[in-house]
């Protein structure tokens, strides 16, 4: 089911300093993952990749991932060390029309040498602040009996 | 020509969820798209309604299909798989294109399948050429590939039962000859490819194909020296010798051959076979029998892998027609044995054998026939791929968004 993704997240998505890696699998449940800058927040809140490889493992696993319904994911961090991953779906491949060759332009007129192969459309389905200090944090007060016991030592 | 539905025909065939779910290696969007060609659509008027013939394509001029009323020329599904479909007659009951909470979308048995777009018009599709020809009509258009079919009428007909029996190009030819001519004219044709190519990101490839031309001094010398002729002057457009093109001809002999290759721009060459068995195809493509036959057409498919390279040689079929009445192949099973083990020897001497669905045409000498079932199809689409894999055939010449009505080059994308 899709979901909204908040105006925090789409501002990380937005910053040039953010790293943005996609997570995907192949056929068999094999990962790859890959860091792509390219992706960004549309206006119908859906995530949009931009593919330059067409034979790339990224590609393949996103194909794989329309066909057959899988996941994908992708986590952003910025130098502050804010953190978000989000999980969704691939729901569409566009390789013509308005849409692809608007990105197509916006890729030629950025790197001269570069083609585009596909404009990946994800749609999100579920969104984890991996923030590391919010992450502590609640670690700690939902499972407070996983400690080593030294840290507890009165010293 | 009225061709009636079978009533029953949905208790003899598995049907697409089944064959979905017997196949779960299977692209659904491959099975989708087989099954939407295999049975053809129908527009609903919200669906006709939802055309934009400022963004949509829906005029098309090929030597088997003319096209001006206002539905989509055809459609494309979410993962980027072209359908090629249309209103065709079959036996079966035809996919309902419909829109339904907005979106645009295929149903079968009062059942959302699948949501579809239209495929959208190229920039150049209203333009006209200097001699006044509108550009659609000069070069149609697929969603990455630019259709030229030079000559729009196929020489086979001109001998009483010798075209292909499945073909639709005589009778196309026949009901639109008042303004359709036989041969394109070469300086319409590279004023629409200059144009077309001023659409940064529309095109990944230059197509050309047309009925075969057995004049010549040597047989098919003219249609080899037409070709020569439109792709120099397309090639005039390119910084490179080479551009990616296709061409699907007739089986050309040697020399024919390296004179298309050395005096072109050409990068892939397609002769289609058309049915994967001597026999059958004897009696399927009589004029094909005659002119070139069997053997000799698989030999000259591997002179012209010596030529342009392993990767760059393919072979068309129209699968299905192997199982036509009455002379077909009996059983699916028998069928398939037969194309896969002849796709084989093609594919161990580097030729790929890419499969079309039977459209079964009306105006064709099989045109009550009926084709087989989706199974036999996704059967098919598997054993091809498969080969391919086995023997290291890439297939990127024809693959889905060059042409885009090969289920089983659509499998080649994982």
């Amino acid at each position: 089911m899709a979901i909204k993704l908040s105006k925090e997240i789409k501002e990380l998505f937005e910053d040039k300093d953010t790293l943005k890696v996609l997570a995907t699998t192949d056929k068999n449940g094999t990962p790859h993952v890959v860091f792509k800058n390219s992706f960004h927040i549309n206006e119908e809140g859906q995530l949009v990749y931009l593919e330059i490889i067409e034979t790339s493992e990224t590609n393949r696993n996103l194909v794989s991932s329309i066909w057959f319904n899988r996941k994908v994911a992708v986590n952003v961090f910025r130098n502050d060390k804010k953190s978000y991953q989000i999980k969704g779906k691939p729901i569409k491949a566009l390789i013509s029309g308005r849409i692809f060759e608007k990105y197509y332009k916006e890729v030629r007129s950025k790197f001269e040498d570069l083609d585009l192969s596909t404009v990946w459309i994800i749609e999100p389905e579920e969104v984890k602040e991996e923030t590391f200090n919010i992450r502590i944090e609640k670690e700690a007060k939902e499972h407070p009996l996983l400690i080593h016991l030294d840290r507890l030592v009165k010293s | 020509m009225t061709v009636i539905i079978e009533k029953d025909w949905r208790e003899k065939e598995l049907s697409l969820k089944e064959v979905i779910k017997k196949y779960p290696e299977v692209s659904p969007f491959v099975i989708i798209k087989t099954d939407v060609q295999r049975r053809g659509v129908k527009y609903t008027q919200k669906s006709i309604d939802k055309v934009n013939p400022e963004i949509h394509q829906v005029e098309y001029r090929g030597f088997s299909i003319e096209k001006q009323d206002s539905s989509p020329m055809s459609l494309i599904l979410r993962d980027g798989t072209s359908i090629l479909t249309g209103e065709m007659k079959s036996k079966r009951d035809p996919y309902i294109v419909d829109v339904v909470d907005g979106k645009t979308v295929l149903v079968d048995n009062g059942e959302v399948i699948e949501e579809v777009d239209y495929w959208e018009k190229p920039d150049y599709y209203d333009k006209v050429t200097s001699s006044g020809k509108p550009m659609w009509q000069i070069a149609p258009s697929r969603p990455q590939r630019i259709d030229i079919n030079p000559n729009q009428y196929c020489h086979f007909w001109d001998k009483p039962g010798d075209g292909c029996k499945y073909c639709a190009i005589a009778a196309t030819y026949s009901n639109n000859k008042d303004e359709k001519p036989k041969i394109l004219d070469v300086k319409d044709i590279a004023e629409t490819v200059t144009q077309a190519l001023k659409q940064p990101g529309r095109y990944e490839s230059i197509f050309l194909t047309g009925g075969s031309i057995l004049s010549g001094k040597e047989v098919l010398d003219d249609e080899v020296d037409l070709y020569i002729e439109v792709l120099q002057e397309i090639g005039k457009n390119f910084k490179t010798k080479r551009f990616p093109s296709q061409l699907i001809g007739t089986a050309y002999n040697k020399s024919q051959l390296k004179r298309l290759y050395e005096n072109t721009g050409l990068t892939t060459y397609t002769a289609d076979i058309e049915v994967l068995d001597e026999e059958k195809f004897n009696w399927i493509c009589p004029g094909k029998a005659r002119v070139v036959g069997y053997k000799e057409w698989k030999q000259r498919l591997y002179d012209a892998v010596e030529i342009f390279g392993r990767g760059n040689v393919n072979t068309g079929i129209v699968a299905g027609v192997e199982l036509a009445t009455p002379y077909g192949f009996k059983s699916e099973d028998e069928a398939l044995k037969a194309v896969l083990k002849e796709a084989e020897d093609l594919a161990k001497n580097g030729v790929s054998a890419v499969a079309c669905v039977w459209g079964v045409a009306p105006g064709t000498i099989f045109y009550n026939q009926k084709n087989p079932s989706l199974e036999y199809y996704i059967r098919l689409s598997i054993g091809l791929d498969n080969l391919r894999r086995k023997y290291g055939l890439n297939i990127d010449m024809d693959n889905y968004r060059r042409c885009g009505n090969h289920p089983d080059t659509d499998l080649s994308r994982i």
